[in-house]
């Protein structure tokens, strides 16, 4: 089994390490462990923040859109007052008469009884 | 450095810098801890804002769901006049928009207001016409506006709504909380823009929005008795009228009209007479209409019979006075089925005198004179009809042909609706459902009493009937339905208890067709021009009203 920290030739052999090397070795070893701290750290942030503003962005959106909804809504409100006033009978029958039109004399009506015996 | 200064003052501003740092130590401490709260709730209160959330006014519909009143947000225009670069110019390109003088706009942007209303509620073209005119320092707050696409039509029958949003007269009153709702709360956090905070409080309450009413007034009919009213009164100058139309099946009102009428979304420049519902909130004394309830009596209580006869001299004396028939006519032997269809004083005095003033008066109280009908409308008028302890002789003969007794044309409708129905007086209504989050609740008919029994209203309605045929009624015919009906004219009390000698009120009431009757119509008009021949026109208005109210309803003929 291999030690740990053996380095090794690109012929894979084996090459002995230099004494220093144990000192610097712990140095990157927290340089290593306080940087992925403060990675973590920054990446956790940069996700809170990300995560809240993308939720203050929603709000926002939401607020635009329920603004939107409501101006639809009070159009359409708008848009049935249009059509009763355009459905009321006294519109259409003054729409009639400048039309030229005339009201029917007489509603002929057809007994229905007699009909139905003649099938 | 320190060398040239000397210890004690060294001391002084030690101790100087001591008291300092313990006096904002002391300050720091208070905010902290007693003064905590109250810091909290400053803080607090230039974020969060509550607004009253207003709850949705019912929709008013007619019996087909065609809308007659609704509420909708219109946009009012205000103005920053701090904003706006040239007030000249503003109030110049406004001017023609607004329909307002530029002299006025000018001086409402030169008023030195901070904040103000240019106009409020503008039509939507006009809201948008402004828009485009993008005028830096104005801005649109949406406000609500109760809207009647139907204009004047069926006024009285809805009422308003008044400037603090509260229903006044009509449906719109008498149904006010229903319509109303209960206003909900919506408390937020705001940005320094105004924006609600995506983070943070909110607190809503929702509200509840008012319940729409489903009328039983027909557009249809409704706008043909206008109409029909609108003719008779401008033919005769009259100053005032009314027309009913109802089912006497339930006693749903069909149509009710009144003049003069007033426009519900501008009542500030209506005249205030023209709010008063004559069809509900007016009483008069009904003349010969009347006749038709004595008759009913007399046959009810068996004094008298359809054949019954009398010899008519042009006038009775009853209570040590004469009273005569109308241009002092004779009419020597009469039927009592005759007395209507001539519509002869003498012979109701006769069928009167004949009943006795006490059960006259405990009919005209069955038939529901003197009290309110109890429609479910505002300012409803009970009419007048004088305790029997304040009669006098005469009384039981001019009330027999309808004098000396007020009653709103209201009361006369469902009397003849109990005479087409076969006997019952029903209470009338307007409002057939109300809709809210709950679902549909239907009003049931009321049945009130019956004042005469169906044999006595059958026969009624032959006699009313004949009097359309043969007699005075005889405008009233409509080709191929039979109808029932009687001409009333009154005279009108002057203040001083004399009648006016050249005043009257006509009126026409009926029901067709006959055989089976589907509506109740009552027409009067006051002071009409044509004085005595008033009822002439009160027939031509039910003519012209029952064929269209007919033709809509699809009736089939029940005559050749």
């Amino acid at each position: 089994m291999r030690r740990p920290f053996e380095a090794r030739s690109r012929r894979g052999h084996a090459v002995p390490r230099r004494r220093h090397a144990a000192g610097a070795t712990w140095e990157v070893r927290t340089f290593v462990v306080v940087s992925a701290a403060i990675c973590a750290v920054f990446l956790l942030v940069v996700l809170y923040l990300s995560q809240a503003t993308a939720v203050a962005t929603r709000g926002y959106e939401t607020q635009r859109l329920e603004s939107v909804r409501d101006e639809l809504r009070r159009q359409n409100a708008l848009l049935e007052v249009e059509s009763a006033r355009l459905d009321s009978p006294a519109r259409i029958e003054a729409e009639a008469r400048r039309l030229g039109l005339v009201r029917a004399a007489a509603v002929p009506v057809v007994q229905a009884e007699p009909i139905a015996a003649r099938r | 450095m320190t060398e040239g200064i000397s210890p004690s003052r060294l001391r002084v501003l030690f101790a100087l810098f001591a008291v300092a740092t313990l006096l904002l130590s002391l300050r720091v401490g208070y905010w902290q801890t007693i003064g905590r709260t109250a810091l909290l709730e400053g803080a607090t209160d230039q974020l969060r804002s509550e607004l009253v959330v207003e709850a949705q006014r019912g929709v008013i519909r007619d019996r087909s769901g065609a809308v007659l009143a609704t509420t909708v947000d219109l946009r009012s225009l205000y103005a920053i006049p701090k904003r706006i670069a040239d007030h000249a110019d503003a109030a110049a390109k406004l001017a023609p928009v607004l329909a307002t003088p530029a002299a006025t706009i000018r001086a409402a942007l030169d008023s030195g207001a901070e904040w103000l209303y240019l106009k409020r509620r503008l039509p939507e073209p006009v809201a948008r016409a402004v828009e485009a005119l993008a005028i830096t320092g104005l801005g649109f707050e949406p406000e609500p506006k109760r809207l009647y696409p139907n204009d004047a039509l069926a006024a009285h029958v809805l009422g308003f709504v008044n400037d603090d949003g509260v229903g006044q007269y009509g449906v719109e009153g008498a149904y006010d909380k229903v319509l109303r709702g209960v206003p909900g709360s919506l408390i937020v956090e705001r940005d320094p823009k105004d924006r609600e905070l995506a983070l943070g409080l909110r607190t809503a309450i929702a509200p509840k929005n008012g319940a729409d009413l489903m009328l039983t007034i027909d557009l249809v009919v409704q706008t043909a008795a206008e109409s029909a009213l609108r003719r008779a009164i401008e033919r005769e100058k009259a100053t005032s009228g009314s027309i009913i139309v109802l089912d006497p099946r339930d006693g749903a009102i069909l149509a009710l009209a009144s003049a003069p009428t007033f426009d519900p979304a501008r009542v500030a420049s209506a005249d205030p007479e023209a709010l008063r519902d004559r069809a509900v909130s007016w009483s008069y004394e009904p003349g010969s209409t009347m006749k038709a309830v004595t008759i009913a009596a007399g046959i009810d209580t068996g004094v008298v019979t359809p054949t019954t006869t009398y010899e008519d001299k042009g006038y009775a004396i009853i209570g040590g006075r004469r009273l005569n028939n109308a241009q002092g006519k004779v009419y020597g032997t009469t039927t009592v089925t005759q007395i209507l269809e001539r519509s002869a004083n003498a012979g109701a005095v006769f069928v009167a005198s004949k009943l006795g003033q006490d059960p006259l008066y405990q009919y005209l109280r069955a038939f529901g004179f003197g009290s309110p009908t109890g429609i479910d409308l505002a300012s409803e008028a009970s009419g007048a009809v004088r305790p029997l302890a304040q009669w006098y002789p005469v009384d039981v003969g001019t009330i027999a042909f309808g004098q000396g007794i007020a009653v709103t044309p209201l009361q006369l409708a469902m009397a003849y609706s109990a005479i087409a129905n076969g006997g019952t007086l029903y209470r009338p209504y307007v409002v057939a459902a109300t809709r809210d989050a709950d679902g549909e609740h239907r009003t049931a008919p009321a049945a009130v009493r019956s004042p005469i029994t169906p044999a006595t209203a059958d026969t009624l309605r032959t006699m009313l009937v004949s009097t359309v045929d043969r007699g005075i009624a005889h405008g009233a015919t409509l080709p191929g339905y039979s109808v029932a009906g009687k001409t009333g004219t009154a005279q009108i009390p002057s203040d001083d208890g004399r009648y006016l000698d050249d005043a009257y009120i006509s009126s026409f009431a009926g029901f067709v067709p006959a055989s089976d009757p589907r509506f109740v119509v009552v027409i009067v008009i006051e002071r009409p021009q044509t004085k005595l021949l008033g009822t002439i026109t009160a027939m031509d208005a039910f003519h012209d009203l029952a064929i269209d109210v007919l033709r809509n309803a699809r009736v089939q003929p029940d005559r050749p």
